[in-house]
Parts: C-alpha cells; structure tokens; sequence
C-alpha cells in the first residue's frame, strides 16, 4: 500500500464519523488559530520595533554623552520622551540643566576603545530648545529636536515630503504630538511655520525660529519623541545656544552618536569601558527593551494558551481515534487476516491523527489570517486604534511560522495519535473477527 | 506418502490460562493436498474455526506443527506470514466481513491494495475476480445494497483476487438460505474445478459437506473421523456421540483436571496436559 493510497484512505476514514472528526479539528482549530495569531502578532511588533531599531542604526547603536550629562538626559527623556502622549507646557520660571560637552580628546578616546566602531562616530548636536509655539494658540511646549543624523534617512512619515537636509530655509519634521497641541491636523500643518525659541536665561533674551513643518513623524512606540530638523536650522541653532558659551566650548559637542560590535561585546560590557573614560551610553535596548519585553510576555502568555488549548485537543484526538479503533475492530482483523502488517496499520492510525492536525492547523491558519488581515485593515482605518502608526501591520504572517506551527501541530498529533494506532496494531486478527 | 500442501502433526490449541484452561483443539494431524476439496464438520464449539485459524495461519497453535509446502511454519516472521496469507490464501466468512459503506470494487481491491498492488492494476484484477462470481455490473454499488448471497459472491470475488492456492471458507452458507447456499457452494466447487484452488470449508450444513471429496468431524477437539484416512476412528465416533451429553457438560472439567476420559485409548500422548502451556498468545 503505497503512502497516497494510506493518506487517501485515512482521509476517508476521517469522513466517515463526519461530525465527531469535525469536533475534534475544531479543538485543534482553537489552539493553532491562538499559535498562530501570536507568532503573527508577535511577527508584526517585532517587525515594528526592527524598522525602529533600523531607524537608530542598527543594534550597535550608541547614544553617547559625558557621565555628568546623564542625569540631565534622562530628565529630558522623562518630559519629552514616548511615554507621554502630550507636550509638556513650557515654565520660564523652571530652568532646565545644562549639558557638559564632550571634549575633542574625549572623542579620540572614545575612537581607540576596542568593539567601537570608529568610523560610526557622529557628532551628533543636540539642540537646545526652549519651547515651540504657533500662531495658532497662546500654549508654550517644551521640544526635542536634532538634526537628522546623516545616512539615516527611515524617519516615518504620515503626511509631508519630508526634510530636504540641504535647503537654504529653515524646515522640521514634526514629531506628531505637537501637531494637536499646536492647533493643527496632520494635513494643515504642513508648510505652515512653526516658531522654535531658545531663551537666554540670563540675558532674558528671546531667539525665535521660523520653521516650516515638512512632515509629521509616524508615531513610533519606541520613538524618544525627538523632531527632525535641516542641517540649516540645526546650525544656526546650534550657534544661538553656544553663542555666550566659553571659547573652548565652541568646538565641542554635548552628544555622540556611535555603533559597537554588538556580536562580540554585550552592551554593559561597552558602557563598563565608557564609563571608564567618564562617558554614559543608552543603548537601543535601553531605549526599546521595555517595550519589547512587554510584548514579549503578553504574547508568551498568549501562546501557553495555544498549546494548553493543544493539549486539549490532542486528548480529543487519542479518544477520538480511540472509538474509531474500537468500532473498527473487525474491519482491522479483516485488514490483518489479509495479511496487513501491524506496523502498517500502525501507520495508518497515525496517518489519520496527523490527518485531523493538518486539517485542524489548516482551518486555525486559515481563519487567523482572514482575521489578520481584516483586522490590520480595521485598526488603520480612520478611527481605529493604529490610524495613527500607518507602518505597523499588527499581524505579520510569515512563511516560516506558518509551517513551524503546522508542523508542530501535525507532530503533536501524531504523537496523540500512537496511542490509539498501537492498540489498533495490536489486535489480533482473530480476536478482531470474533469481535461483535 | 504423497506432498501434501498443508499438514499438521498433534495440533493442540489452548485458550485462557490456568483455571480458565480450555483445550479447544487436542491434538489433530492431517495432510491436505493440492486441489482437494475438504469439509471441516462438527457440532458448534467443536474447534473447527480454530483449525482453520491454525491451517490459514492466522493464529499460532499451542503445541504441534504445521507446515505449509513442506516447510514449517511455527519460525516464521510476521512478514512472512503476512505474505503467504496476503497472496497464497483467500478467506471467505460467514458473516462476510465486508467495509459495508465502501463500494463492491473497493473491497475486492483490499488483498491487492495490502499487497502494494498499482491502482490500474488492482482495478483491472478486482474487475476480473467480479465477472468470475458475475457480479462485475455492481461493482460501484455500496456493498451494504447488496443481499446476502451477492455480498458472499463479493467476498469470494475477494478471496480469489489474488489467485490464491487455498480458500479458506468458515460457514460461507452460514447466514444465507438454502437456494442461496447452493449457488455459493457451485461457485466454489467451480473455482476448485477451474483453478484447481483447493478448498478448506468449516461448515455443519452436511449437504455441502457431503459435496467435498473429503470430510473431516471434528468433535471436542478431536478429529474422530476423516473420510479418506481412517476408518478407524470412526468406531469411536459412536462411543464419543454416546458420551456427548455429558462431554459437553465436562468440558470444563476437562480442561481443569487434564484428564480426558474416554479419548485415552486413541490418543495417549494427550493423556498429560503441560502445566506450563500458559504462555499462549
Ligand atoms: N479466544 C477464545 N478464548 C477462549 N475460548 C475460545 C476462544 N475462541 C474459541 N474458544 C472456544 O473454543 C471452542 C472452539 O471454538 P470454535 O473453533 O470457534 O468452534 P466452532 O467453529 O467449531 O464452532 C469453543 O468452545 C469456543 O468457545
Ligand atoms: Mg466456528
């Protein structure tokens, strides 16, 4: 007998007690439907928070400033960071810290460290910034902004053409929680100007900053809630916030950007060596790890339940098989007495079990994908809880997934299914032909 | 002594253990040649079945052997066995043993399809087995539309599908009517005539056996007569069919205290049951 002819005839079998096989794909349809809409989801976010890590640099990113800065760095994270879905209002009475430069010899040392990638090393200026406001409402809000780090132009957009680094005007890419704040939509916003202040907090002196808005950033989970600007306005901010610095400081910078071996070193590993030379470092764990662990949980949690619900199933298939070699009885002693081997009739036990599986994961596959894909379309559209994240499909079907979980699926049936096949291999023709 | 195809020397066939004992055969020798026709006879719960189980090779006796084309059989592997049923025997049912929701086709096609047969050939074969019991026009028809004769000629077309040596037949008239029976008994008789299959049929309906070149009366496990061996034996069977009654009633006894009255005289090696004869099956 001849593999298509067991598949075929397994099949059958499985047609011949429609409902009982029907009840029992269908719980093993609930646990592989629950596999495999967590791998897509878990496939999708992973996917989100990669294009971010992307947007950064890689794995290896850095963001680096001296050890007195830190503090001060994580206040800003803290006020401007993603976690807070609104601008926080500027106060004039609440001076914000000062940054310690990075000096030139610092960045040499930095350039000699092993597992730095010295060509990486970008200088990066982050802006001083009072506040931002619009002549569409009386609100001051405090702002991050930098200019876009050369090379890394996978800033996402919702609307706008986005930055034209080399333009003789002054233009930003917005991060998108200002746009409300600042009396806009993310449509009338672009090529409006937005003014961007630098307040001398002991001259008492106002630098504004006329900037057209050239796009709105696609909210990011794992954004640091910075806007983007042309190196133009980046400059001539850059020279407003130095301008009653120290002379020596004029050369320096606040905060380097830079890539590690991320292969070779762990991150503490690299942040032991900075700090060795008075420098602090966020990695791109730092920066997205919660994020991603959160995830990460849910989702496991959400696939134990999967399996348990397999589990389940997998019982609905050792009883169901069970009946079927009871009822079957004679129609196995016929088989053995015609000189069927045990060991075929074994395989034809557990070609059936892995039968229920693969419809089973088919079916849950099947459906899970249909709701997939509907349900990425719902959340984008207008209203739904992703309109504003257009980059982020919630679930990500790949193919890799999609057969590791049929063939775990077919496994653990098959694995169910030995049971029942090994009571059936082992009857004994003549007993099965007595049998009523 | 001729080649005979099948013979056995001192079958005996235990079922059950210890206090549950039951001798069902107790020691039966015989040579069956090719192309003879033989009767199995005897009462219900003689032991015929089980002889047949033990010559189909179905089933491993207890003590004896048996050999099959002069070869022995009791070392056999599995896959052997197996094999020699699958292509050399045919087995026809009383009670048919049929897959009653497939259709007529299909279950002439099993013994090929077991045996890895291509399907354009196991079509063509199982084809040719349905125009020998003529039932070829049926042959997508549900096999549970059948009536019960047309269902028996399936099972013939099935045993004979692989063109077999023996047929192996257990009361293959058992559920049907005389009219019926009569039919599928010429049927066989024609194969055995035609195909020189030789046939083995358990039955008690004496009209078909008295239609066998050869008649075996199994009682109690025993062979007490054998129409072309022995004449001898069939002094004893007065004696036995006198004690029947009660025999009937003792058998449990019998098979308890190892001690069987009455049969000594004949057959003295069964005078002394092995204890250790528990590790059957
Ligand atoms: N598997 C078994 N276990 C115990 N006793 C059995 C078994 N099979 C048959 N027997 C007994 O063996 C005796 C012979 O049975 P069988 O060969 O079927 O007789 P027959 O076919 O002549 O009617 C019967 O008494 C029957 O009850
Ligand atoms: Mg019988």
């Amino acid at each position: 007998m001849k593999l298509l002819d067991i598949i075929h005839d397994a099949n059958l079998n499985l047609l011949r007690n429609k409902l009982r096989s029907f009840l029992t794909i269908l719980a093993i349809f609930i646990g592989s439907f629950s596999i495999i809409s967590t791998s897509a989801i878990q496939a999708g976010v992973n996917n989100f928070i990669d294009s971010q890590v992307e947007s950064y640099g890689g794995d290896g990113y850095l963001a680096i400033v001296s050890k007195d800065s830190f503090d001060a760095l994580e206040g800003l994270q803290g006020t401007i960071g993603s976690n807070s879905k609104e601008p926080i209002e500027y106060n004039p009475d609440k001076i914000q810290d000062g940054m310690t430069p990075i000096t030139k010899e610092k960045i040499e040392e930095l350039k000699k460290i092993d597992g730095i990638d010295a060509d990486s090393i970008v200088e990066q200026k982050t802006l001083s910034i009072s506040y931002v406001a619009s002549k569409k409402t009386d609100k001051k809000y405090l702002i991050g902004a930098e200019a876009l780090p050369p090379g890394n132009v996978k800033v996402d957009t919702v609307t706008g053409e986005g930055l034209n680094l080399k333009a003789d005007e002054y233009q930003i890419l917005l991060e998108s929680k200002y746009v409300d704040a600042l009396g806009y939509t993310n449509e009338n916003i672009i090529n409006e100007k937005i003014q961007l202040v630098v307040v001398d907090q002991f001259k008492k002196t106002e630098k504004k900053f006329d900037a057209k808005v050239v796009g709105v950033i696609a909210p990011g989970v794992v954004s640091m809630g910075y806007s983007y600007t042309n190196n133009k306005l980046a400059d001539d901010i850059y020279d407003e916030n130095i301008k009653y610095y120290p002379p020596e400081y004029k050369d320096m910078t606040v905060a380097v950007a830079a890539n590690y071996d991320s292969e070779k070193y762990s991150a503490q590993e690299i942040k032991d060596k900075l700090d060795d030379i008075g420098l602090s470092a966020m990695t791109i764990d730092d920066i997205i790890g919660t994020i991603k662990t959160f995830f990460d949980v849910i989702l496991t949690v959400f696939k134990i339940f999967g399996l348990i619900a397999l589990l389940a199933a997998a019982i609905g298939i050792i009883n169901t098989l069970f009946m079927s070699v009871q009822e079957r009885t004679r129609e196995i002693g016929l088989d053995k007495a015609l000189g069927m081997s045990s060991m075929r009739v074994f395989f034809n036990f557990s070609i059936e079990a892995i039968s229920l599986g693969f419809w089973g994961s088919v079916f849950g596959i099947t459906v899970s994908m249909l709701l997939g894909n509907l349900a990425n379309n719902i959340f984008h559209a207008e209203g739904g809880f992703l309109e504003s994240f257009p980059t982020f499909n919630l679930a990500t079907y790949t193919i890799k997934d999609i057969i590791a979980v049929t063939a775990l699926i077919m496994f653990i049936s098959f694995l169910a299914g030995t049971l029942p096949a090994r009571r059936a291999a082992s009857k004994n023709p003549i007993d099965a032909l007595r049998y009523e | 002594m001729t080649k005979a195809l099948i013979s056995t020397h001192g079958l005996r066939k235990t079922y059950g253990k210890r206090n549950n004992k039951f001798d069902a055969l107790r020691g039966i020798t015989i040579d069956i040649n090719k192309g003879e026709t033989v009767a199995i006879v005897g009462k219900s719960g003689s032991g015929k079945s089980t002889l047949m189980h033990l010559l189909a090779l179905l089933d491993k006796p207890t003590k004896g052997e048996i050999t099959l084309d002069s070869q022995p059989t009791a070392k056999l592997k599995a896959r052997r066995l197996n094999a020699i049923r699958n292509k050399e025997f045919g087995f026809v049912f009383q009670s048919f043993f049929m897959n009653s929701n497939d259709t007529v086709l299909n279950n002439v096609i099993l013994p090929l399809k077991i045996a890895g047969v291509s399907s354009r050939e196991r079509r063509r074969r199982a084809i040719a087995a349905l125009k020998t019991v003529e039932l070829d026009d049926k042959r997508n028809n549900k096999a549970n539309n059948l009536s019960g004769g047309q269902k028996q000629r399936v099972c013939i077309a099935r045993a004979i599908v692989n063109d077999p040596k023996v047929i192996f037949a257990d009361e293959p008239t058992g559920n049907l009517d005389s009219a019926t029976g009569e039919k599928i008994i010429s049927l066989l008789f024609r194969l055995n005539r035609e195909k020189g299959i030789t046939l083995i049929i358990v039955t008690h309906d004496l009209e078909l056996a008295n239609k066998c070149e050869r008649q075996i009366n199994i009682k109690d496990g025993h062979i007490v007569s054998d129409s072309t061996t022995d004449t001898e034996l069939s002094d004893n069977v007065d004696d036995d069919t006198d004690n029947w009654e009660d025999e009937e009633a003792d058998t449990q006894k019998f098979a308890g205290d190892n001690n069987i009255d009455g049969m000594l005289d004949h057959q003295p090696h069964i005078t002394h049951i092995d204890i250790d004869k528990e590790e059957e099956e």
